[in-house]
Parts: C-alpha cells; sequence; structure tokens
C-alpha cells in the first residue's frame, strides 16, 4: 500500500481556510475572477444556449424533430438521462459512502464529488420530462387527488424510477447545501463587501458554529450518508429495472440492476477525476488533494471497470447460455452488425484503457489518467447506445427490425445539457468553497 | 454578555467547565468545527428514523389504497395487492421522509435559520467560524464570572450589551 501523503506537511486550519476563502472570496492575488473561468463560462454558456434553442424547438414542433420511431422509440433522451444519473452517482459514492467508511481521502474530494452529482443529476431529470411528449403533463406522476381519478402506476418500473430520482435529487441537494453550511458560514465571517456578507449569511441560515449547532449537527449528517449509500444503488437499480421490466430482447435480465450500479460507479468515479484534476491545477489545491488522491480514485476507477467488464462477460455468457434465439441473434448483431463500432468502442474505452490503472506510476500520470477517464465517459455513452438502440432496433419479429439515426436536435440538446453541467459546475466552483473546510479542519486537528 | 476568545479548544473549554461550575447563567461555544468531546446525544437520529417509517409506511399504504380500493386495474393477472411491487417506491419514500425530517428537525433544534443574534455585535465572534474559539456568558454574576474566565488566559474579553 502506498503511503503518499493524505495532506502537505505544512498545511494548518488556518492556511487551509485563508487558501480555500480566496477562491470564493477572490482575495489575495489576483483579485479578479481568472481568464479560464470566464473562457469556461463562456464556452458553458454557449452550449446551454444550444440546449435551450433545442428545448424550445422541442416544445414548439413536438417529438416529430427527434430521430425515435417505432422500434426505437427510446433514443437519446433515455440514453442521456441514463447516461447523467449514472455520472450523479460518483459525488454520493465519495461522499456517502467512504464517509462511513471513514476513510481520510474522502474529506478533501467530497464537496467537489457532491457538487458534480448536483449538476449531473440536473441535466439528467430533464431528459425524461422532455421525453414525455407533453412534457406540461409530468405531474401527472405524482400521486395527487384528481378529477380524473386515476393513480400513477406503481406496479411499473417507471413510476420507481420517478419516485427514486425524486428522492435522489432532493436528497443530493440536501445533502450538499448541509455539508456546505458551517463553510458558508465562514465565508460570510470572511467576507469584506457588505453584498458578499449578505450573501452568504442568507445562505449561512445563521449557522455560528455553536455548541448547541454542533451536537445535532454530525449525528444528521452521518444518518444522511447512511441513508445516501443505499438510495444511490436503488436510484441505479431501479434504472436498470427500467430495462428489465420490459420484454425487448437484451434486457429482461436479472443482472440489469447491479450492471447498472458498477457502471454508475464507473462514470461517477471518472467524472470526478475529470474534474478534479484540472481544477487541481488551476485553484491551486495541491496541499489538500495530494498524489494520494488521484491515487485512490485511479484504483476505484480501475475497481469499477473490472466490475462492468464482468457485468459485460455475464451478459454475453447468459445470452449464449439462455434459451432465447432472439437474444443471440441481437447480441451477434450488436458485436458484428451495423452498431459494431459502438460495442467495441464500449469495450475498449470502458474496460481495456482503464487496465493501465493497475501500475502506480501509469495512475499518478495525470494526463493519462484525465485521457483514461474521458474515455470511459465516452464509453459509458455508447454503452447506453449500444443496450437502448441495438436491443430495440432488432426485436423478436425481423418484420419489425429497424434503425435509428439522432437528428441535430437530439445532439443540440445533449451538449445543451453539457452547458447546463458545466455552467452549474462552473459558478459553485467559483462562489462555493471547494473543499470543506469544516471537515478538514477536524481531519488535520486528528493528525496533529 | 461576556464573549470571550481562547487561542486553543482545550482552553475554552476548560474556561466553559468553569465558568459552568461556578456561575449558573448560560455558556455556549462557538468554534469552526465539531468539538473534540461533544456533549451530549441527539434525539435528530430517533426522529429521522421516525420521519422515515412515516415516510415508508404512508408510501406503501397510498400504494395500496390507490391499488386496491380507489383504481383497481388487473395487471397481467397480478393481484390488486401485488406488494412487491411497492417496495422500491416504499423504500424512496422512507428515505425521502428520514432526510426532510433531520433536515427540519435540524433547523428547529439548532434554532436556525436567525440570520441576526446579540452575539454577531462582538467583534471576537467573526473569528469563531475562521478557525477561532470563543466562548459566550450570559452571567448571573458578571464580575465573578470575569475573574474565572481570566484565570484561563483569554485573548480577548468584551462586554457585549444584549
Amino acid at each position: 500500500m502506498t503511503s503518499l501523503p493524505v495532506i502537505a506537511p505544512d498545511e494548518t486550519a488556518q492556511s487551509l481556510t485563508e487558501r480555500i476563502c480566496a477562491v470564493a472570496l477572490r482575495e489575495g492575488a489576483p483579485a479578479w475572477t481568472p481568464v479560464w473561468w470566464w473562457l469556461a463560462f463562456g464556452l458553458s454558456l454557449g452550449l446551454l444556449g444550444l440546449g435551450v434553442v433545442a428545448v424550445m424547438w422541442l416544445f414548439y414542433a413536438g417529438l416529430g424533430i427527434w430521430g425515435i420511431d417505432w422500434p426505437v422509440a427510446w433514443g437519446l433522451d433515455i440514453l442521456n438521462y441514463v447516461w447523467w444519473i449514472a455520472i450523479a452517482s460518483g459525488g454520493t459514492f465519495i461522499s456517502a459512502l467512504f464517509f462511513l467508511l471513514g476513510v481520510e481521502w474522502r474529506t478533501a474530494l467530497n464537496r467537489l464529488a457532491e457538487s458534480l452529482t448536483l449538476c449531473a443529476a440536473l441535466c439528467a431529470a430533464i431528459f425524461p420530462i422532455l421525453h414525455l411528449g407533453r412534457p406540461w403533463f409530468f405531474y401527472w406522476l405524482f400521486p395527487y387527488p384528481n378529477t380524473m381519478g386515476l393513480w400513477a402506476q406503481f406496479r411499473s418500473p417507471l413510476v420507481w424510477d420517478f419516485f427514486a430520482i425524486l428522492t435522489y435529487v432532493l436528497a443530493s441537494i440536501l445533502f450538499w447545501y448541509f455539508g456546505l453550511l458551517p463553510d458558508l458560514a465562514t465565508l460570510r465571517d470572511r467576507a469584506r463587501g457588505q453584498g458578499r456578507r449578505v450573501f452568504y449569511g442568507v445562505l449561512a441560515l445563521g449557522f455560528r458554529g455553536s455548541g448547541r449547532q454542533w451536537q445535532h449537527y454530525r449525528s444528521v449528517y452521518a444518518v444522511m450518508a447512511a441513508l445516501m449509500a443505499p438510495l444511490v444503488v436503488s436510484v441505479h437499480s431501479i434504472v436498470g429495472m427500467d430495462f428489465a421490466g420490459s420484454a425487448a430482447t437484451g434486457w429482461h435480465s436479472t443482472q440489469f440492476p447491479p450492471f447498472f450500479v458498477f457502471g454508475a460507479a464507473l462514470s461517477g468515479f471518472a467524472v470526478v477525476l475529470l474534474a478534479l484534476l484540472p481544477l487541481r491545477s488551476l485553484l491551486g489545491l495541491h496541499p489538500y488533494v495530494t498524489e494520494r488522491h488521484i491515487d485512490v480514485l485511479g484504483r476505484l476507477l480501475l475497481t469499477s471497470s473490472l466490475c462492468v467488464g464482468y457485468a459485460y462477460v455475464m451478459d454475453a455468457f447468459a445470452t449464449f447460455y439462455g434459451p432465447d434465439a432472439a437474444d443471440r441473434t441481437m447480441f451477434m448483431l450488436r458485436a458484428f452488425g451495423l452498431y459494431a463500432p459502438v460495442y467495441w468502442g464500449t469495450i475498449v474505452l470502458n474496460i481495456v484503457f482503464p487496465q493501465l490503472l493497475w501500475w502506480q506510476s501509469l495512475r499518478l500520470t495525470q494526463p493519462l489518467v484525465w485521457l483514461i477517464a474521458l474515455g470511459v465517459l465516452t464509453g459509458m455513452w455508447l454503452e447506453r447506445f449500444q443496450i437502448i438502440v441495438t436491443s430495440l432496433a432488432r426485436t423478436q419479429l425481423p418484420s419489425a427490425w429497424g434503425q435509428y439515426t439522432p437528428t441535430i436536435w437530439e445532439w443540440s440538446l445533449l451538449f445543451g445539457t453539457i452547458g447546463l453541467f458545466l455552467t452549474a459546475f462552473l459558478l459553485i466552483v467559483r462562489l462555493m468553497p471547494v473543499i470543506a473546510m469544516a471537515e478538514m479542519r477536524a481531519m488535520l486537528r486528528g493528525m496533529r | 454578555m461576556i464573549v470571550v476568545t481562547f487561542a486553543t479548544e482545550a482552553g475554552m473549554m476548560e474556561a466553559a467547565s468553569d465558568v459552568r461550575r461556578s456561575d449558573p447563567g448560560a455558556v455556549e461555544t462557538y468554534m469552526a468545527m465539531e468539538p473534540q468531546d461533544a456533549a451530549g446525544g441527539s434525539i435528530l437520529p430517533a426522529a429521522m428514523l421516525c420521519g422515515g417509517i412515516a415516510g415508508g409506511l404512508g408510501g406503501f399504504l397510498m400504494q395500496a389504497y390507490a391499488t386496491t380500493i380507489s383504481y383497481p386495474q388487473n395487471v397481467g393477472g397480478r393481484p390488486d395487492l401485488s406488494w412487491p411491487s411497492y417496495i422500491p417506491t416504499t423504500f424512496e419514500l422512507a428515505v425521502l421522509g428520514a432526510v426532510v425530517t433531520g433536515i427540519a428537525g435540524y433547523l428547529v433544534l439548532a434554532r436556525m435559520p436567525r440570520l441576526y443574534d446579540p452575539v454577531d455585535e462582538s467583534a471576537g465572534m467573526r473569528a469563531a467560524m475562521q478557525g477561532g474559539y470563543v466562548l459566550v456568558v450570559r452571567p448571573a454574576d458578571g464580575a465573578r464570572a470575569r475573574d474565572v474566565l481570566s484565570r484561563h488566559a483569554p485573548i480577548g474579553i468584551e462586554e457585549v450589551a444584549e
């Protein structure tokens, strides 16, 4: 086991407070928001604008502007939903699961990881609503007294999914915000201008670090972490059941729930690495996000890649071990037919490239790790494409076979949500403490 | 009230204990991280358990009512009360109930939101959430409390009007 330090040896609670607050409050030099942030923010807003146009046009013209049709009635909309919600899981795994395990490296990562969760969950939540066709009736999914005398179909995984996402998004927001309260109070008391003091003061809700406030704080945080860990597993299991509950070829499998949890972990760890590596340099976080963190995340990425690889092998095994000829035909077409590049791209990006992370020297080669993480996110998108599109395109009846080509509006929506994700994340990075200062102080106290 | 600033957590905690022993007035500590020897438990985990049970039970009964009484519907020959399919929604609502109870309960017990408090008038309080250690005493006998506090080598002592 490596003995890389989890924090730079000369760091103190005071230097931590000064450095992290300086990012949000723009104290010290430079006192202005850096150029890289404005460039990234401008690009993100551009992408977000593209997404807004795509949504407006969708509302005006309807689902006909997308490439979905019979038999491929689920296209990039559901694909992007599954992709984003998987990306969201990383923050919860790191923040909740590793909190319960009591690992010290988690403390420097949890704020960034939770922020990524929040932004990705926001993007994911958009797609099922747009996919409804008549999105203004989305509230019909809520069980509310209505004059039609109707209820949501509680026996359908799609309704389970609604409750799962609703709970996950709300709980993620509350968990993130609750963890942020002490740090918002620090920013309030440190801010110089009246406007900033009011801004952070209102957000801090009057947290002052009193004995009474701390007495209950840790208990609530710990119980929430204990709830968030199974919650994230349930969310991705239910997403898997959205597919497994159907009789479509390639979907009707009991391994889908764990398969989707593995995929979520892989995407989640990849996006944390993808965001963390550049931010570590751009925000000067080297003393707190050390090579130890990069090493650990590399190991987690490798582990989850192996789990996903196991699921791919089991998927192929179950297909050929099972009795269904349609499943076998679909699998052969998936691997060697029109969409074969998607299948093999998935295998290479999700399974083959991450094997480089077996070597610590490569795990600590940051550009390589960043490229592997980017590859994994691309690979996970391709995986969702092959699960959704090839299964629907090759149904049991050859007379009902079809193809699917996404239109420019579907691509615009994908890039629009990438813009939304980046815009929200950049705002959080600019305005909020990127490292959980209160938790880091307690960790430093325990180490001294 | 008396607002006293200390250099260390141990110094503040010792002073707080001494003042509590010698004066019946209210004593509160302020610091930027969870105290090392946090005194007292919290009722909130139990409250969250109750909130979770209420959320889960409410969710289950709602589904049972909807599918058996309000709108029974034959789906693939399954019984109206097909309870295994209620479990995912029941679990999600249980978690939601627990989380919302935890946050709402915390706000009540921590007396938040409270954007203004008389202790904010003290200059020393601004250090509390930046790594400082601040003790606020509302003594019954001010002179005696000041005497006790001064024995613990505080960095600063302020008198703040309530």
